[in-house]
Parts: structure tokens; C-alpha cells; sequence
């Protein structure tokens, strides 16, 4: 065991170990629910990775859910709940959309601008959670959870409204924007270039900032002791706001991604239930950027893979939802428990011992 | 005429909402002995299915509301145990129950979805529903809505007017406090929770076999979310809440009315009690700070949120 410690750090070993035995426990969960675990996962994977179109897909639902779990690890940082996500998510699908709807959505500056649109207008609606929060002492819950409802009732009004469809009010979105607003990809594989370099540039910005900026530090201290904080002379509210802020503009991308790359236009509830299961996974990656790549990546191909069970394996189309699910409730409660130290340190006692 | 009209109107708003009111009775108990269930709207959508379900399957209704009851207490249990042993955050649990249970409850359901099934039949009672008003809309209905009128009455005579009542609201408001004057807090929030718990799973069932018979997808539409943003604009008091229940069955009779004349107007009403939940929290404590209201008229008004709400409690 000695020698493992060499290759692995503790935390690490931990958090694969709990991983672990929740895919273990989820696994029970759907030999109970009738369903095979491997050839679901096999499935999964085949429809996934193995495909090019697939493949891109996983790309993009990587990227947005990412983002998402970026902006829940920021707000968790300052010790908050996001849970306004989804709208914020919402709101930068809106300004995206506006710009590319304008007279620029037809031209090259279009698609930067829709970026800069969806950042502002998400990082707006987060900076209102945020006040809520600071001004109003509205608990950020349910504010957050209030937000999510009033922005997928502004796209229901856009889209029946003031951004109808020519001739037609219909709930089915507005119409598709010109096809220089759209995310280009890159070679035949369709590789989606724009959501990677979005939440890969985010990752490393965050990084920066939490790494290396007294911002970063005092985005943690503020959630870590406000008292502390506050007798030091600084305005916890004011560090609040900031990380609602941030928040905000980084998931105001994913709502780019979504119009940009997938929908091509505005629809009700765009933001497709990512912002949520951005929650799940910034529960499972312990608050960290890089783990939150790496689970985003296995939900996404949960997601993408999981379409394809239908057809090959005549599986309902809730699974993945219910394998994301699961696998983040047993992790809390193999975390809380202590069940996996427990595991960790009987493996290790007989590994000492033999 | 009128009069006639006006009967049917607020008998299809008392009908309509009561899954709904009874929710929201459900989730104020919990709320006030300071749990919040969070997964509300994932344990509707499930115990609205179990419950058609096992109505379905057994050909009873009453074992239908028995079972979604269970299943709504279980779920709340499960969420008591990770907060109140395993000290997980209540908010963590219950939102990923909520994603869980829906899923769970699409996946389960399928051998359900739009098949015919028992419903809550409607009680006869000769002479009293000749009564104005109140014989059309509160005797002329079943027991579904009887229940959950009576659940408000119940609820809160019990939250302000009993021993017990006293002990709960204690606990939610200051866990600590109680504690040291030898409550058992961790039973009365386990207890509390759980009941509030099942209450939820009947306001599920009721969803599936009085109000909107049978099971569908999603089938309690947001009802979940919508509840616990009317538990908050009704300042965690059950004849507030009530009321804020019926005033959207009100709203959205009103949207079904003009359907025709609005479009959309059905796809925007429901989204109403959320800007109004905000309103009502930044009221409560606009009043609380600068206190231009008396103590005793704000709480009338506006209610005064458990102090310990969502906290985790642990023993020093």
C-alpha cells in the first residue's frame, strides 16, 4: 500500500474508490429495474464513441454540461447554491439568439458577438440571483429555483411574442437563424470547435483566477469564514455578487452552445435540463474544474449513448437519466458513510497482511 | 345565472386544486420542522404513478392513496436519514432524488401510460349540496377534496394550536434551543419529515386518480416546483398556502377560459407563482429590516420563515 501512495494521492483514491462502488451500487439498481448493467453500458459506449457523429455530440454535451458544473463550482466556492443555472443557462440562449436574429447575425462578426451577448445576458440574470441574494436576503435556493421559471416564461413570451415565427405563433421555437450565426465545425467529423474552445478557455480562466489571482482567493475565503472575511475589511456581499457573476456569463455560454450548435434557433426550456445535471455533477467532482470535465464527459456519453438504447436494446429512454441519478445519490451516501475509507482500509489490512 | 356560473367555476377551482393544496400542506409541515423536500417534484410525478398503478393492479383506490402515501413517506425518510445521521445537505439529496424519481417514474410508468383506469368516484349527498354555494362547490365533490380541505383545517389547528404543534414549530425555529430543553429533535424532524413526506405521496395519487385521471409522462406538470414556491408565498402557514393553491386553480381556469382568445397564455400562467414567491420573500424581509409593519401584522401577512429552514442539525 505503501508503494501505492507513491502513484496515487489519498483524495484521489477515495473519490475512485466511491466511484466505484456507486457505479457498483447503480449497477444493482438496474439488475433490479430488469435491465442488464453490462449490456447497457456496452451499449452505451458503442453509441457514444464509436461513431463520428456521435462522437461530436459527445464533444458538444460535454462542453455545455461543463460549463454548467463550472458555474456551480464558482458559486459553491463563495459557499452557494446555484440553482438558478438553468435560467441563467436560458438567458444566454436569448442573447445569443438576439444578436444572431439582428442585422450582424448575417455577417462574420456574429458569432463572437452572440458570445459576448450570451455571456452578458446570462452573467446579468446570475448577477440578479446574486442581489436577491445580498440586497433582498432571499435564499439563494429559492431565488435561484424563482429565476429558473421567470426566463422559460420569457422564452415562452419571445417565442409566442415579439420573435413569432413569420405568420405563425407557434410553441415549437422562433425561426432558425441565418447559418452565419451557426458554430461551424471542423473537418468531416463535424468536430465541434467552438463549445470546446469555449469550456476549454473557461476551464483555464477559472483556473487562473483561482490559482493565481487574489479574486480567486477571496472568492473561497468569503464561502470558507464570511466573519473572517468581514473583519479583514471586505465586502462578503460584494465577493457574493462577483462569483453570481461569474457564474452567470460562464453558463450564459452553454445557452450559445445550445443555439449555436444545436437548436439553430430559440425553443422553450433550451436549456434541456444541462443547468440541473450540471448540479449533479459539480456534487460528484468534489467542487473541482478538471474532475468536472472528466464526469461531464461520462454523463455526456451517457446521454448520447443512452439514445441509442432504445433501438438496440428496446430500453426506455429515461435510463441514463436514472444511471446520473443514481450514481450521484450513492456517491453522497458513500461519501457521508465513510464506506469506501472503510473498504479502503480493509483491502489495505490484508493487502499489509498477506 | 350568475350565481349558477359562479358555483361551477369555484367548484372546478377547489377540484382542481386540490392535489395541489394537499402538496402544499404536506411540504408546510415538513418545511416548518425545518426539512425541506427538495425532491418534491420527482416524489409527485412517482407516487402520482405508483399510486394509479396499484389502483390499476388491486382494482382499489383506497390502496392506490395507501401505497403512494407509503412510498412518499419512504422518500421522505431516505431524505430525513442522509441529513439528519449521515449530515448530507438536504438540498443535495433532494434535488437529486427529484432528477431520480422522475426519471424512475417515466421508467416504471410505461405499461400505464394512457391506459383507463379507477378514479375517485363522487360521493352523493342529497340534501346538503342543495346548500348556495358551498352544496356545489365543497359537499358536491369526493373525498379527494373533502381531505384536503380538511387537511388545512387539521394541519393548522395542529401547527398553532396543539402541545405538539408548539414542539414542532420549536424545533424548526431553533433545533438547538429545543434540544438543550430536552426535545428529542432528531425524532420530531424525522417524524415531522416523513409525514410531511406522505401527505406529499397522497397529493401524488391524487394527481393520477381525482385530478388528472390516469398516468402520462411528466404528468404532474412542474405541480412539484409550483408547490414549493407557493409553501413560500404562503409564509409557511397552511390556510396561506391553501389560499395561494387555489388562487392558482383560479389562474388557471382563467387560462383554459381564454385559450382560445390568448394563445400561449396557458404555457405562461403557471410560471406566475414563481416571480410572485420572490416578491414575497423580498416582502417578508423589506418588513423585517426597516420594520415599517408591526411585528404582529407581518406575520399575519407574510408568515415568518423557520429560522433553522434547511439547516443541518448537529449536536454540539
Amino acid at each position: 500500500m505503501a508503494g501505492m501512495n507513491r502513484f496515487y494521492s489519498k483524495d484521489s483514491l477515495e473519490n475512485l474508490m466511491a466511484f466505484g462502488l456507486a457505479l457498483f451500487c447503480t449497477s444493482i439498481l438496474l439488475v433490479l429495474l430488469g435491465v442488464s448493467p453490462w449490456s447497457t453500458f456496452i451499449a452505451i459506449l458503442e453509441g457514444s464513441v464509436l461513431g463520428l457523429d456521435s462522437l461530436s455530440r459527445v464533444f458538444v454535451i460535454t462542453s455545455i454540461m461543463s460549463l454548467s458544473a463550472f458555474a456551480l463550482i464558482v458559486t459553491f466556492s463563495c459557499n452557494m447554491w446555484n440553482i438558478g443555472v438553468e435560467g441563467q443557462m436560458m438567458l444566454g440562449a436569448i442573447g445569443a439568439v438576439f444578436v444572431a436574429r439582428s442585422f450582424i447575425g448575417d455577417t462574420l462578426l456574429s458569432i463572437p458577438f452572440m458570445i459576448i451577448a450570451a455571456m452578458c445576458f446570462g452573467g446579468i440574470f446570475g448577477l440578479i440571483c446574486g442581489l436577491l441574494k445580498t440586497k433582498g436576503s432571499v435564499h439563494e435556493i429559492f431565488a435561484g429555483l424563482g429565476l429558473d421559471f421567470v426566463a422559460a416564461g420569457l422564452i415562452v413570451y419571445l417565442v409566442i411574442g415579439p420573435w413569432k415565427k413569420e405568420g405563425i405563433a407557434s410553441t415549437s421555437g422562433t425561426d432558425i437563424i441565418p447559418e452565419m450565426s451557426w458554430f461551424p465545425h471542423l473537418f468531416d467529423f463535424k468536430f465541434p470547435i467552438i463549445p470546446i474552445l469555449l469550456f476549454g478557455s473557461m476551464y483555464l480562466i477559472l483556473r487562473f483566477i483561482y490559482a493565481k489571482t487574489s479574486l480567486g482567493l477571496k472568492l473561497k475565503s468569503v464561502g470558507s469564514n464570511t466573519n473572517a472575511f468581514s473583519r479583514l475589511g471586505l465586502s462578503p456581499d460584494m465577493y457574493i455578487l462577483f462569483g453570481f457573476l461569474i457564474a452567470g456569463a460562464v453558463v450564459g455560454l452553454a445557452g450559445a452552445i445550445q443555439v449555436g450548435s444545436i437548436y439553430h434557433k430559440l425553443v422553450p426550456y433550451i436549456s434541456g435540463g444541462y443547468g440541473f445535471l450540471g448540479i449533479l455533477i459539480a456534487l460528484v467532482s468534489g467542487r473541482k474544474l478538471s474532475i468536472a470535465i472528466v464526469v461531464s464527459a461520462f454523463f455526456a456519453c451517457l446521454v448520447v449513448g443512452g439514445s441509442t438504447l432504445q433501438i438496440k436494446l428496446g430500453l426506455h429512454a429515461s435510463l441514463p437519466g436514472i444511471i446520473q441519478a443514481s450514481i450521484v445519490l450513492f456517491w453522497l451516501m458513500i461519501k457521508a458513510s465513510s464506506v469506501h475509507i472503510k473498504l479502503i482500509n480493509a483491502v489495505s489490512k490484508s493487502y499489509g497482511h498477506s | 345565472m350568475a350565481i349558477v356560473e359562479f358555483e361551477i367555476i369555484l367548484a372546478a377551482i377547489i377540484s382542481m386544486s386540490a392535489p395541489l393544496v394537499l402538496a402544499v400542506v404536506g411540504e408546510t409541515i415538513s418545511e416548518r420542522v425545518g426539512i425541506v423536500n427538495l425532491s418534491l417534484e420527482g416524489s409527485l410525478l412517482i407516487t402520482a404513478m405508483v399510486g394509479f398503478a396499484v389502483a390499476s393492479i388491486t382494482g382499489s383506490v383506497l390502496l392506490g392513496f395507501i401505497a403512494a402515501a407509503l412510498l412518499g413517506g419512504i422518500i421522505a425518510l431516505l431524505i430525513c436519514f442522509a441529513n439528519i445521521t449521515l449530515y448530507i445537505n438536504m438540498i443535495a439529496v433532494g434535488f437529486t432524488l427529484t432528477i431520480l424519481l422522475g426519471k424512475l417514474s417515466s421508467y416504471l410508468g410505461q405499461p400505464f401510460v394512457r391506459i383507463p383506469g379507477p378514479y375517485v368516484p363522487q360521493i352523493e349527498v342529497p340534501w346538503l349540496k342543495e346548500i348556495p354555494i358551498i352544496g356545489k362547490a365543497v359537499i358536491d365533490q369526493n373525498v379527494v377534496v373533502w381531505l384536503s380541505i380538511a387537511s388545512i383545517i387539521i394541519a393548522w389547528w395542529f401547527l398553532y394550536k396543539t402541545k405538539s404543534g408548539l414542539v414542532l414549530n420549536a424545533v424548526g425555529e431553533n433545533p438547538y434551543s429545543a434540544d438543550a430543553r430536552g426535545i428529542n429533535v432528531k425524532f420530531i424532524k424525522y417524524f415531522y419529515g416523513t409525514l410531511g413526506g406522505a401527505i406529499v405521496g397522497m397529493a401524488g395519487a391524487s394527481f393520477s386518480l381525482h385530478s388528472i385521471y390516469g398516468w402520462s409522462n411528466g404528468h404532474t406538470l412542474n405541480y412539484g416546483w409550483i408547490c414549493l414556491a407557493i409553501v413560500i408565498f404562503g409564509g409557511w402557514n397552511p390556510v396561506r398556502g391553501a389560499i395561494g393553491a387555489y388562487a392558482f386553480g383560479g389562474l388557471q381556469i382563467m387560462a383554459l377560459k381564454l385559450q382560445g382568445v390568448l394563445f400561449g397564455l396557458s404555457q405562461v400562467l403557471p410560471l406566475i407563482p414563481f416571480p410572485l414567491m420572490i416578491m414575497s420573500l423580498i416582502l417578508i424581509q423589506y418588513s423585517q429590516d426597516k420594520q415599517f409593519i408591526p411585528n404582529r401584522v407581518r406575520s399575519i401577512l407574510f408568515g415568518n420563515q423557520p429560522e433553522h429552514l434547511g439547516d443541518t442539525f448537529k449536536r454540539g
